[in-house]
Protein backbone atom coordinates (compact mmCIF):
# COMPACT_ATOMS: atom_id res chain seq x y z
CA UNK A 1 0.00 0.00 0.00
CA UNK A 2 1.35 3.92 -0.89
CA UNK A 3 0.48 4.89 2.66
CA UNK A 4 2.07 2.17 4.50
CA UNK A 5 6.26 2.44 4.06
CA UNK A 6 7.27 0.35 6.82
CA UNK A 7 8.87 -2.94 6.44
CA UNK A 8 7.14 -6.28 8.15
CA UNK A 9 9.82 -8.54 9.64
CA UNK A 10 9.00 -12.18 10.06
CA UNK A 11 11.33 -14.04 12.30
CA UNK A 12 11.25 -17.52 10.60
CA UNK A 13 13.90 -18.75 13.15
CA UNK A 14 11.06 -18.81 16.06
CA UNK A 15 9.19 -22.26 13.96
CA UNK A 16 11.59 -24.69 16.00
CA UNK A 17 10.81 -23.40 19.32
CA UNK A 18 6.58 -23.61 18.64
CA UNK A 19 4.33 -26.20 19.59
CA UNK A 20 1.88 -27.37 16.83
CA UNK A 21 -1.31 -25.07 17.52
CA UNK A 22 -5.02 -26.58 17.22
CA UNK A 23 -7.38 -24.17 14.94
CA UNK A 24 -10.54 -23.62 14.73
CA UNK A 25 -12.36 -21.14 12.31
CA UNK A 26 -15.87 -19.82 13.28
CA UNK A 27 -19.11 -18.96 11.00
CA UNK A 28 -18.99 -15.48 13.05
CA UNK A 29 -16.69 -12.57 14.13
CA UNK A 30 -15.69 -12.34 17.60
CA UNK A 31 -14.32 -8.98 18.33
CA UNK A 32 -11.44 -10.58 20.98
CA UNK A 33 -7.71 -10.59 20.06
CA UNK A 34 -6.35 -12.51 22.42
CA UNK A 35 -6.56 -15.66 24.48
CA UNK A 36 -9.16 -17.30 25.44
CA UNK A 37 -10.36 -20.84 27.27
CA UNK A 38 -10.72 -22.14 24.17
CA UNK A 39 -9.93 -26.13 25.82
CA UNK A 40 -12.32 -25.19 28.39
CA UNK A 41 -14.84 -24.08 27.21
CA UNK A 42 -15.11 -25.44 23.32
CA UNK A 43 -12.95 -28.64 22.88
CA UNK A 44 -14.57 -30.29 26.11
CA UNK A 45 -17.71 -29.90 24.38
CA UNK A 46 -17.31 -31.28 20.35
CA UNK A 47 -18.77 -34.04 19.95
CA UNK A 48 -17.48 -36.42 17.34
CA UNK A 49 -19.67 -39.01 16.38
CA UNK A 50 -20.54 -40.62 13.06
CA UNK A 51 -18.22 -38.65 10.95
CA UNK A 52 -19.85 -35.33 12.17
CA UNK A 53 -18.61 -32.98 14.93
CA UNK A 54 -20.85 -30.86 16.40
CA UNK A 55 -20.90 -28.00 19.14
CA UNK A 56 -22.28 -24.91 20.14
CA UNK A 57 -20.73 -21.60 20.36
CA UNK A 58 -22.56 -18.59 22.49
CA UNK A 59 -26.66 -20.61 21.74
CA UNK A 60 -25.80 -22.07 18.07
CA UNK A 61 -25.43 -25.19 16.60
CA UNK A 62 -22.15 -25.55 14.81
CA UNK A 63 -21.41 -28.42 12.42
CA UNK A 64 -16.90 -28.79 11.73
CA UNK A 65 -15.08 -30.77 9.49
CA UNK A 66 -11.37 -31.00 9.57
CA UNK A 67 -8.77 -29.89 6.54
CA UNK A 68 -5.76 -30.23 6.08
CA UNK A 69 -3.73 -27.42 4.49
CA UNK A 70 -2.46 -28.15 0.87
CA UNK A 71 0.58 -30.35 0.69
CA UNK A 72 3.53 -28.87 0.87
CA UNK A 73 2.29 -25.30 2.76
CA UNK A 74 2.23 -24.88 6.46
CA UNK A 75 0.08 -22.99 8.42
CA UNK A 76 1.51 -19.65 10.47
CA UNK A 77 0.01 -18.10 13.40
CA UNK A 78 2.13 -14.82 13.35
CA UNK A 79 2.03 -12.41 16.35
CA UNK A 80 3.88 -9.31 16.70
CA UNK A 81 6.87 -8.78 18.94
CA UNK A 82 6.72 -5.15 19.83
CA UNK A 83 3.05 -3.36 18.84
CA UNK A 84 4.28 -0.27 16.40
CA UNK A 85 2.79 2.97 17.63
CA UNK A 86 2.40 4.07 14.18
CA UNK A 87 1.79 2.61 10.93
CA UNK A 88 5.10 4.40 9.73
CA UNK A 89 7.24 2.28 11.78
CA UNK A 90 8.67 -0.93 10.89
CA UNK A 91 6.91 -4.11 12.67
CA UNK A 92 8.63 -7.76 13.33
CA UNK A 93 6.25 -10.42 13.64
CA UNK A 94 7.33 -14.36 15.04
CA UNK A 95 5.91 -17.46 14.47
CA UNK A 96 3.84 -18.62 17.76
CA UNK A 97 2.59 -21.86 15.94
CA UNK A 98 2.43 -24.10 13.15
CA UNK A 99 -0.58 -25.88 11.81
CA UNK A 100 -1.08 -28.50 9.44
CA UNK A 101 -4.79 -28.68 9.77
CA UNK A 102 -7.63 -26.91 11.11
CA UNK A 103 -11.21 -27.27 11.57
CA UNK A 104 -13.74 -25.28 10.25
CA UNK A 105 -17.24 -25.04 11.54
CA UNK A 106 -20.49 -23.57 9.66
CA UNK A 107 -23.57 -22.48 11.16
CA UNK A 108 -26.06 -25.65 11.26
CA UNK A 109 -24.77 -26.54 7.62
CA UNK A 110 -23.38 -29.67 7.45
CA UNK A 111 -19.72 -29.48 5.73
CA UNK A 112 -19.64 -29.91 2.44
CA UNK A 113 -16.90 -29.59 -0.51
CA UNK A 114 -18.44 -26.40 -1.81
CA UNK A 115 -17.59 -24.90 1.59
CA UNK A 116 -15.18 -21.59 0.70
CA UNK A 117 -12.14 -22.90 2.54
CA UNK A 118 -12.59 -26.17 1.46
CA UNK A 119 -12.48 -24.85 -2.22
CA UNK A 120 -9.55 -22.63 -1.48
CA UNK A 121 -7.20 -25.18 -0.52
CA UNK A 122 -7.62 -26.17 -4.16
CA UNK A 123 -5.94 -22.78 -5.34
CA UNK A 124 -2.18 -24.07 -5.11
CA UNK A 125 -2.37 -27.40 -7.27
CA UNK A 126 -4.61 -24.70 -9.52
CA UNK A 127 -1.79 -22.09 -9.34
CA UNK A 128 0.60 -24.73 -9.86
CA UNK A 129 -0.85 -25.58 -13.43
CA UNK A 130 -1.20 -21.97 -14.09
CA UNK A 131 2.01 -20.53 -13.27
CA UNK A 132 4.41 -23.42 -13.27
CA UNK A 133 6.78 -23.86 -15.64
CA UNK A 134 5.99 -26.66 -18.02
CA UNK A 135 7.36 -30.29 -17.47
CA UNK A 136 8.10 -30.95 -21.42
CA UNK B 1 -34.95 -41.68 39.04
CA UNK B 2 -32.24 -43.22 37.06
CA UNK B 3 -30.93 -40.10 34.98
CA UNK B 4 -27.36 -41.83 33.11
CA UNK B 5 -28.80 -42.32 29.90
CA UNK B 6 -28.99 -38.50 29.94
CA UNK B 7 -26.48 -37.62 32.25
CA UNK B 8 -24.37 -39.50 29.22
CA UNK B 9 -24.52 -36.47 27.17
CA UNK B 10 -26.16 -33.43 28.45
CA UNK B 11 -25.61 -31.65 25.46
CA UNK B 12 -28.86 -33.43 23.79
CA UNK B 13 -32.11 -34.19 24.05
CA UNK B 14 -32.93 -37.80 26.21
CA UNK B 15 -35.90 -39.55 26.32
CA UNK B 16 -36.56 -42.11 29.51
CA UNK B 17 -39.25 -44.22 30.01
CA UNK B 18 -40.77 -47.04 32.69
CA UNK B 19 -41.57 -50.05 31.29
CA UNK B 20 -45.54 -50.31 29.79
CA UNK B 21 -47.82 -52.06 32.29
CA UNK B 22 -49.54 -55.08 30.47
CA UNK B 23 -52.85 -53.82 31.65
CA UNK B 24 -52.46 -50.64 29.86
CA UNK B 25 -52.31 -52.76 26.62
CA UNK B 26 -55.73 -54.11 26.92
CA UNK B 27 -57.61 -51.74 28.63
CA UNK B 28 -58.35 -47.93 27.92
CA UNK B 29 -55.95 -45.61 29.16
CA UNK B 30 -56.07 -42.06 30.35
CA UNK B 31 -52.74 -40.05 30.32
CA UNK B 32 -51.52 -36.87 31.33
CA UNK B 33 -48.85 -34.39 30.18
CA UNK B 34 -47.15 -31.77 31.78
CA UNK B 35 -43.73 -30.31 31.91
CA UNK B 36 -41.10 -28.33 33.99
CA UNK B 37 -38.38 -26.07 34.07
CA UNK B 38 -40.20 -23.98 31.04
CA UNK B 39 -38.94 -20.38 33.03
CA UNK B 40 -35.88 -20.99 34.58
CA UNK B 41 -32.15 -19.75 32.61
CA UNK B 42 -30.86 -22.78 33.64
CA UNK B 43 -30.54 -26.35 33.46
CA UNK B 44 -32.91 -28.63 30.96
CA UNK B 45 -37.15 -28.31 30.59
CA UNK B 46 -38.60 -31.57 31.22
CA UNK B 47 -41.37 -33.33 29.29
CA UNK B 48 -43.53 -35.60 30.78
CA UNK B 49 -46.23 -38.25 30.30
CA UNK B 50 -48.08 -40.65 33.12
CA UNK B 51 -50.82 -42.99 32.18
CA UNK B 52 -53.07 -45.80 33.49
CA UNK B 53 -56.31 -47.43 32.96
CA UNK B 54 -59.61 -45.15 32.84
CA UNK B 55 -60.68 -48.16 35.50
CA UNK B 56 -57.59 -47.37 37.97
CA UNK B 57 -58.43 -43.35 38.16
CA UNK B 58 -59.51 -44.08 41.53
CA UNK B 59 -56.13 -46.13 42.56
CA UNK B 60 -54.24 -43.05 40.93
CA UNK B 61 -56.48 -40.74 43.75
CA UNK B 62 -55.46 -43.02 46.67
CA UNK B 63 -51.95 -42.17 45.99
CA UNK B 64 -52.88 -38.74 47.06
CA UNK B 65 -50.98 -36.74 44.23
CA UNK B 66 -51.01 -33.27 43.74
CA UNK B 67 -50.20 -30.29 41.56
CA UNK B 68 -46.07 -30.93 41.51
CA UNK B 69 -45.40 -27.33 42.75
CA UNK B 70 -47.17 -27.07 45.73
CA UNK B 71 -45.22 -30.21 46.62
CA UNK B 72 -41.55 -29.97 48.69
CA UNK B 73 -39.28 -31.36 46.92
CA UNK B 74 -38.85 -34.48 49.36
CA UNK B 75 -42.82 -34.89 49.10
CA UNK B 76 -42.20 -35.29 44.91
CA UNK B 77 -39.31 -37.20 45.42
CA UNK B 78 -42.00 -39.56 47.86
CA UNK B 79 -44.88 -39.60 45.48
CA UNK B 80 -42.37 -40.54 42.28
CA UNK B 81 -41.71 -43.56 45.19
CA UNK B 82 -45.32 -44.67 45.29
CA UNK B 83 -45.78 -44.37 41.11
CA UNK B 84 -43.10 -46.27 40.60
CA UNK B 85 -43.86 -48.85 43.38
CA UNK B 86 -47.85 -48.73 41.17
CA UNK B 87 -45.78 -49.92 38.21
CA UNK B 88 -48.43 -52.42 37.74
CA UNK B 89 -51.22 -49.74 36.14
CA UNK B 90 -48.66 -47.12 35.92
CA UNK B 91 -46.31 -45.56 33.41
CA UNK B 92 -44.48 -42.83 32.28
CA UNK B 93 -42.16 -41.49 30.21
CA UNK B 94 -39.97 -38.11 29.95
CA UNK B 95 -38.64 -35.90 27.34
CA UNK B 96 -35.36 -34.00 28.64
CA UNK B 97 -34.87 -30.80 26.71
CA UNK B 98 -31.29 -30.20 27.69
CA UNK B 99 -30.32 -26.59 27.73
CA UNK B 100 -28.11 -26.80 24.54
CA UNK B 101 -31.12 -27.79 22.50
CA UNK B 102 -33.00 -24.92 23.75
CA UNK B 103 -30.96 -22.49 23.01
CA UNK B 104 -29.72 -24.01 19.36
CA UNK B 105 -33.75 -24.31 18.27
CA UNK B 106 -34.39 -21.14 19.59
CA UNK B 107 -31.58 -19.03 18.07
CA UNK B 108 -31.95 -21.60 14.91
CA UNK B 109 -31.68 -19.70 11.58
CA UNK B 110 -35.07 -20.10 11.00
CA UNK B 111 -36.60 -19.68 14.36
CA UNK B 112 -38.09 -22.42 16.63
CA UNK B 113 -39.66 -21.08 19.61
CA UNK B 114 -40.63 -22.69 23.04
CA UNK B 115 -44.31 -22.92 22.02
CA UNK B 116 -43.25 -25.30 19.07
CA UNK B 117 -40.76 -27.27 20.63
CA UNK B 118 -42.75 -28.17 23.90
CA UNK B 119 -45.70 -28.91 21.38
CA UNK B 120 -43.38 -31.83 19.41
CA UNK B 121 -42.37 -32.62 22.69
CA UNK B 122 -45.50 -33.16 24.03
CA UNK B 123 -46.86 -34.81 20.51
CA UNK B 124 -43.43 -37.26 20.44
CA UNK B 125 -44.28 -38.18 23.70
CA UNK B 126 -48.25 -39.39 23.39
CA UNK B 127 -46.91 -40.93 19.93
CA UNK B 128 -44.05 -42.78 21.42
CA UNK B 129 -47.15 -44.06 24.08
CA UNK B 130 -48.74 -45.39 21.28
CA UNK B 131 -46.32 -46.74 19.39
CA UNK B 132 -45.33 -48.77 22.75
CA UNK B 133 -48.54 -50.25 22.62
CA UNK B 134 -50.89 -48.05 25.10
CA UNK B 135 -54.56 -48.42 24.68
CA UNK B 136 -55.06 -44.79 25.03
CA UNK B 137 -58.53 -43.04 25.25
CA UNK B 138 -57.99 -39.83 26.83
CA UNK B 139 -55.44 -37.36 27.00
CA UNK B 140 -55.31 -34.31 29.86
CA UNK B 141 -52.71 -31.75 28.99
CA UNK B 142 -51.76 -29.01 31.35
CA UNK B 143 -50.68 -25.69 29.31
CA UNK B 144 -49.84 -22.08 28.99
CA UNK B 145 -51.21 -20.10 26.59
CA UNK B 146 -54.08 -20.59 24.12
CA UNK B 147 -56.07 -24.03 25.60
CA UNK B 148 -58.70 -24.30 22.40
CA UNK B 149 -55.89 -24.14 19.91
CA UNK B 150 -53.43 -26.68 21.01
CA UNK B 151 -56.75 -28.92 21.66
CA UNK B 152 -57.33 -28.66 18.58
CA UNK B 153 -53.46 -29.57 17.39
CA UNK B 154 -53.45 -32.53 19.59
CA UNK B 155 -57.34 -33.53 18.36
CA UNK B 156 -56.13 -33.27 14.62
CA UNK B 157 -52.88 -35.06 15.40
CA UNK B 158 -54.46 -38.41 17.10
CA UNK B 159 -58.11 -38.73 16.08
CA UNK B 160 -59.64 -41.24 18.24
CA UNK B 161 -58.24 -40.11 21.56
CA UNK B 162 -60.22 -37.77 23.60
CA UNK B 163 -58.16 -34.77 24.59
CA UNK B 164 -58.28 -31.85 26.99
CA UNK B 165 -56.35 -29.33 27.74
CA UNK B 166 -56.84 -27.29 30.12
CA UNK B 167 -54.97 -24.37 32.53
CA UNK B 168 -53.88 -25.82 35.40
CA UNK B 169 -54.37 -29.48 34.50
CA UNK B 170 -52.22 -30.01 37.09
CA UNK B 171 -54.03 -29.24 39.83
CA UNK B 172 -57.72 -30.44 38.03
CA UNK B 173 -56.72 -34.39 37.18
CA UNK B 174 -54.41 -36.64 38.86
CA UNK B 175 -52.87 -38.02 35.97
CA UNK B 176 -51.73 -34.72 35.33
CA UNK B 177 -50.17 -34.31 38.74
CA UNK B 178 -49.00 -37.54 38.00
CA UNK B 179 -46.96 -36.50 35.15
CA UNK B 180 -45.53 -33.29 36.69
CA UNK B 181 -43.77 -35.13 39.60
CA UNK B 182 -42.62 -37.37 36.96
CA UNK B 183 -41.16 -33.82 35.22
CA UNK B 184 -40.41 -32.07 38.17
CA UNK B 185 -38.49 -34.96 39.64
CA UNK B 186 -35.82 -35.42 36.98
CA UNK B 187 -35.46 -32.03 36.08
CA UNK B 188 -34.98 -31.55 39.80
CA UNK B 189 -31.90 -34.42 39.67
CA UNK B 190 -30.50 -32.82 36.59
CA UNK B 191 -29.75 -29.50 37.68
CA UNK B 192 -29.04 -31.07 41.04
CA UNK B 193 -26.02 -33.51 39.22
CA UNK B 194 -25.24 -31.04 36.84
CA UNK B 195 -22.09 -32.71 35.39
CA UNK B 196 -20.49 -30.12 33.54
CA UNK B 197 -18.83 -31.34 30.39
CA UNK B 198 -16.62 -28.15 30.68
CA UNK B 199 -13.35 -28.07 31.67
CA UNK B 200 -14.74 -25.92 35.07
CA UNK B 201 -12.94 -27.59 38.57
CA UNK B 202 -15.48 -27.22 41.30
CA UNK B 203 -18.21 -25.54 40.45
CA UNK B 204 -20.01 -23.48 42.55
CA UNK B 205 -23.70 -25.62 43.16
CA UNK B 206 -25.46 -22.41 44.90
CA UNK B 207 -27.40 -21.39 41.30
CA UNK B 208 -30.81 -21.01 43.02
CA UNK B 209 -33.79 -21.96 41.59
CA UNK B 210 -32.60 -20.80 38.05
CA UNK B 211 -34.91 -18.46 37.59
CA UNK B 212 -33.80 -15.76 36.49
CA UNK B 213 -35.38 -12.85 39.06
CA UNK B 214 -33.36 -15.51 41.54
CA UNK B 215 -30.32 -13.44 43.31
CA UNK B 216 -28.59 -16.45 43.76
CA UNK B 217 -29.04 -17.10 39.85
CA UNK B 218 -28.38 -13.85 38.79
CA UNK B 219 -24.33 -14.20 41.22
CA UNK B 220 -24.05 -17.07 39.74
CA UNK B 221 -24.38 -16.31 36.22
CA UNK B 222 -22.35 -13.10 36.56
CA UNK B 223 -19.60 -15.24 38.32
CA UNK B 224 -19.46 -17.84 35.97
CA UNK B 225 -19.62 -15.61 32.80
CA UNK B 226 -16.49 -15.95 30.03
CA UNK B 227 -16.12 -13.02 28.27
CA UNK B 228 -14.83 -15.28 24.75
CA UNK B 229 -17.66 -17.93 25.27
CA UNK B 230 -20.35 -16.58 27.31
CA UNK B 231 -21.45 -19.85 29.39
CA UNK B 232 -20.88 -23.27 30.07
CA UNK B 233 -24.22 -25.57 28.07
CA UNK B 234 -25.91 -25.33 31.51
CA UNK B 235 -27.07 -21.85 30.87
CA UNK B 236 -29.97 -21.23 27.84
CA UNK B 237 -28.52 -18.68 26.12
CA UNK B 238 -31.94 -17.90 24.14
CA UNK B 239 -33.16 -16.05 27.48
CA UNK B 240 -33.20 -12.55 27.54
CA UNK B 241 -31.15 -12.60 30.98
CA UNK B 242 -28.04 -14.18 29.35
CA UNK B 243 -28.62 -12.30 26.33
CA UNK B 244 -28.21 -9.05 28.45
CA UNK B 245 -25.69 -10.16 30.28
CA UNK B 246 -23.07 -11.22 27.55
CA UNK B 247 -24.52 -7.97 25.54
CA UNK B 248 -23.01 -5.85 28.47
CA UNK B 249 -20.15 -7.88 30.00
CA UNK B 250 -19.02 -10.20 27.27
CA UNK B 251 -17.15 -9.94 23.62
CA UNK B 252 -19.65 -8.97 21.25
CA UNK B 253 -19.87 -11.86 18.38
CA UNK B 254 -21.36 -11.28 14.60
CA UNK B 255 -23.17 -13.89 12.67
CA UNK B 256 -23.81 -13.60 9.07
CA UNK B 257 -27.63 -13.92 9.73
CA UNK B 258 -27.66 -10.90 12.38
CA UNK B 259 -30.49 -8.97 12.10
CA UNK B 260 -28.36 -5.57 12.09
CA UNK B 261 -28.26 -2.58 9.97
CA UNK B 262 -27.27 -3.12 6.53
CA UNK B 263 -25.02 0.32 6.46
CA UNK B 264 -23.48 -0.55 10.23
CA UNK B 265 -22.52 -4.20 8.91
CA UNK B 266 -20.55 -2.94 5.82
CA UNK B 267 -18.97 -0.54 7.51
CA UNK B 268 -17.97 -3.12 10.64
CA UNK B 269 -16.62 -5.07 7.38
CA UNK B 270 -14.70 -2.86 5.97
CA UNK B 271 -16.71 -2.82 2.79
CA UNK B 272 -18.87 -0.48 0.93
CA UNK B 273 -21.96 -0.01 2.05
CA UNK B 274 -24.55 0.59 -1.73
CA UNK B 275 -25.20 4.35 -0.13
CA UNK B 276 -21.87 5.65 -0.28
CA UNK B 277 -21.57 5.90 -3.73
CA UNK B 278 -24.07 8.48 -3.32
CA UNK B 279 -22.33 10.34 -0.93
CA UNK B 280 -20.58 13.75 -2.09
CA UNK B 281 -17.30 13.51 -2.50
CA UNK B 282 -16.66 10.22 -2.55
CA UNK B 283 -13.80 8.59 -2.99
CA UNK B 284 -14.60 5.33 -4.11
CA UNK B 285 -13.58 4.61 -7.59
CA UNK B 286 -16.61 3.75 -9.87
CA UNK B 287 -16.24 1.17 -12.75
CA UNK B 288 -13.85 3.21 -14.39
CA UNK B 289 -11.46 3.40 -11.51
CA UNK B 290 -8.34 1.56 -11.73
CA UNK B 291 -8.86 -0.82 -8.87
CA UNK B 292 -8.75 -4.27 -9.67
CA UNK B 293 -11.37 -6.37 -8.86
CA UNK B 294 -10.18 -9.91 -8.20
CA UNK B 295 -11.74 -12.87 -10.03
CA UNK B 296 -15.19 -14.70 -8.77
CA UNK B 297 -13.34 -17.61 -7.86
CA UNK B 298 -11.04 -15.86 -4.99
CA UNK B 299 -14.25 -14.24 -3.77
CA UNK B 300 -15.85 -17.21 -3.75
CA UNK B 301 -12.55 -18.43 -1.57
CA UNK B 302 -11.85 -15.95 0.05
CA UNK B 303 -8.89 -15.72 -0.92
CA UNK B 304 -6.80 -12.37 -1.31
CA UNK B 305 -3.44 -11.61 -2.01
CA UNK B 306 -1.30 -9.68 1.14
CA UNK B 307 0.81 -7.13 0.98
CA UNK B 308 0.82 -6.13 4.47
CA UNK B 309 0.19 -8.21 7.69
Amino acid sequence: MSSNCSVTTLQLDSIGQTEPATVHLLPCEIEHDGPAEVSRFFTATIKDRKHEKTVSFRGRGLKGQEVSCPQGYTGLVLSEVNKPGSDQEDRTVKVSSVFHNLTYWNLETPPNSDDGIVMAMAWPDLAEAIHGPLDD
Amino acid sequence: MDLKEFEADNSVSCRLASSVPDICKTEACCLGIDEAGRGPVLGPMVYGICFCPVSKKDDLKELKLADSKTLTEAQREELFIKLDEAKSFVGWALQVLSPNTISTSMLQRSKYNLNAISHDAAIGLVQFALDSGVHLKEVFVDTVGPAEKYQDKLSQRFPGVEVTVRPKADSLFPIVSAASICAKVARDHAVKGWNFPEQMGDVDADYGSGYPNDPKTKAWMLKYLDQVFGYPQFVRFSWSTAQTLLDSKAVAVHWDDDEEDGEKAAARQNNTSMLSFFKAGSKTSGPQGNTHQPHRFFTERRLQSLDTL
